[in-house]
């Protein structure tokens, strides 16, 4: 086996002309050692067999790759010294990378395995338990050994500059592909750089996998769409529920808007539920009305940093009158209907103050029932 | 001073009082200088469209631009704002008036029930629902979807209960 390692690292060296000849070469002397392989026990030489497939096959497809030759030359060569000393499969992920990358046997696994979307990218996840079906996949994987290897010849490039990048996304589709790897244990990862076309469906299996994720999300938010099966339904579900909380918000404000609007706040009992001291409250609203004296984003404005200890019916007096005729974005949808003048005019009757302080008890506790359920 | 901490974090940090406190301050606005005096359908008809847009601002406020769906509608009311200038952003839809929006929806939902299938139809629907939800791609829109959904629910939960109060203290 080290033998054979040495000799296809040399051979690596060689241009690309001669690497087709060294390629098919190759590919003979690994079913030699297949062979050899198959003979001996299988349990124990499992890790073994994975190493020698391992080395031969990133090396074998690295002369065929000229570009990152230098890199997989390194990589593979301090492996040599992992398999020999009882060998640890998934902790090079270094080569591992770089064997998920190119999958030279892509067509052989998709010949065994059924799924022929063994284009995963997850590679330490898939190797591992590659590592435990490699063996049985040995033997159909020898006749068609010479087949990927001239398949990837007229491999673009791009397509494995892609396959190098969805490697990156892999660990989104880890799962899913890991049940697809456990037919197809090296060919799985070997068949992600089949096609032109797997790459795609790699892209394309991680954006699925992000949207089946928020449609489950949905489903929880949506009372009722657990039940229902199918993406199209759920839609429609979800479709549903969303216009009818937008037309319920229309119908309340229909509600509000015919309600007599005396809101008679008793804000010592509002807020406390929720927590919110009612002497904050009172700062805000005073905020509130003090902000239309500065210009521009009230609601911008950070609540929570605001420090205007002043006398609630003082500030009633004071800011109502004088702080209206300012651009808010509350003014500025009454603006185009309404002029300005009108807006000034009622500011001028405290009586219509919705500040009033009534510290009678008949608001109740109204925004404590806000916060009850939450 | 936290009388009884509902929430986990500071009351006044949550979405929901948040809204709350934009509301009621727009809601007392809206009431303080529009009296009801006459309650001719008119003035109805314009408190509750004031209402609802200071509603649907105040949640959108309240998620401030963390969200796309609230960026295109702060964005819509921002240019809405200008007094119905004909400056229109090219993402975000530009039906900014005071139409509500079933209207629109129910127009493109039967183009679509007859010009696509599969999943095209419900995916444009949604888009049409969510504000700015036509430059999204699926993935955000369904996303987006789940946030505008919760934030609605609050806001439909904060209203019910403010209309149970007016008619409780009448």
């Amino acid at each position: 086996m080290e033998s054979n390692a040495g000799t296809l690292e040399t051979r690596s060296n060689r241009t690309a002309s001669e690497r087709e000849e060294v390629a098919a070469l190759e590919s003979l002397q690994f079913t030699d050692e297949i062979h050899r392989l198959m003979s001996a026990p299988a349990t124990d030489n499992a890790s073994s067999f994975t190493a020698l497939l391992e080395l031969p096959a990133p090396q074998a497809v690295q002369l065929i790759h000229s570009p990152d030759s230098a890199k997989l030359i390194a990589a593979p060569a301090p492996n040599v010294e992992d398999v020999k000393g009882g060998f640890h499969f998934p902790s090079n992920g270094g080569l591992i990378e770089r064997a998920a990358r190119f999958s030279v046997f892509a067509g052989e696994g998709n010949n065994k395995s059924d799924s022929p979307e063994a284009t995963s990218n997850n590679s330490s996840a898939n190797l591992q338990k590659a590592v435990k079906s490699e063996p049985a996949e040995t033997e159909s994987s020898q006749p068609l050994i010479s087949d990927p290897t001239v398949e990837n010849r007229g491999i673009k490039r791009k397509d494995r500059e892609k396959v190098k990048g969805q490697t990156k996304k892999s660990k989104t589709t880890a799962k899913e592909s890991s049940d697809d790897a456990e037919k197809l244990p090296y060919v799985h990862v070997r068949a992600r750089r089949g096609q032109a076309t797997d790459s795609h469906s790699l892209a394309e299996r991680a954006r699925r996998e992000k949207i089946n994720a928020r449609m489950k999300l949905l489903q929880e938010l949506v009372p009722g769409c657990n039940k229902i099966s199918g993406t199209a339904l759920v839609l429609d579900e979800i479709i549903n529920h969303v216009q009818s909380l937008q037309r319920q918000v229309e119908f309340l404000s229909m509600r509000l808007a015919a309600v007599n609007p005396r809101i008679d706040f008793n804000f010592d009992s509002v807020f406390t539920a929720e927590g919110v001291p009612p002497q904050y409250l009172k700062e805000l609203l005073i905020k509130l009305y003090d902000k239309r004296k500065s210009s521009g984003s009230l609601m911008d404005s950070n609540f929570s940093g605001m420090v205007m200890p002043m006398m609630w019916p003082e500030v009633q007096l004071n800011s109502n009158r004088q702080q209206y005729p300012q651009q808010l974005h509350f003014d500025a949808f009454q603006q185009p209907v309404w002029g300005r003048e009108e807006v000034c005019n009622n500011y001028l009757t405290p009586e219509n103050s919705l500040l009033s302080y009534d510290s009678s008890a008949n608001s109740g506790n109204f925004l404590d029932t806000l916060n009850e359920s939450t | 001073m936290m009388n009884s901490p509902q929430q986990v974090k500071n009351p006044s940090s949550s979405l929901k009082s948040r809204f709350i406190t934009r509301f009621l301050g727009a809601l007392t606005k809206i009431n303080a200088e529009h009296p009801i005096s006459s309650s001719s359908p008119t003035r109805i008809f314009q408190r509750y469209r004031r209402i609802k847009v200071a509603s649907n601002k105040s949640m959108a406020y309240s998620v401030r631009s963390r969200r796309i769906w609230s960026r295109a509608m702060l964005s819509r009311f921002r240019s809405r704002r200008s007094a119905f200038s004909v400056r229109r952003s090219s993402v975000k839809t530009t039906n900014c008036t005071t139409s509500p929006p079933s209207a629109l929806i129910k127009v493109t939902i039967n183009e679509n029930k007859i010009a696509k299938g599969g999943l095209d139809m419900q995916t444009d629907e949604l888009r049409e629902l969510v504000p700015g939800g036509e430059a999204m791609d699926v993935c955000n829109l369904l996303g987006e979807t789940a946030h505008y959904i919760k934030c609605l629910t609050t806001q439909v939960q904060v209203m019910r209960k403010i209309v149970d109060f007016y008619h409780l203290s009448k």
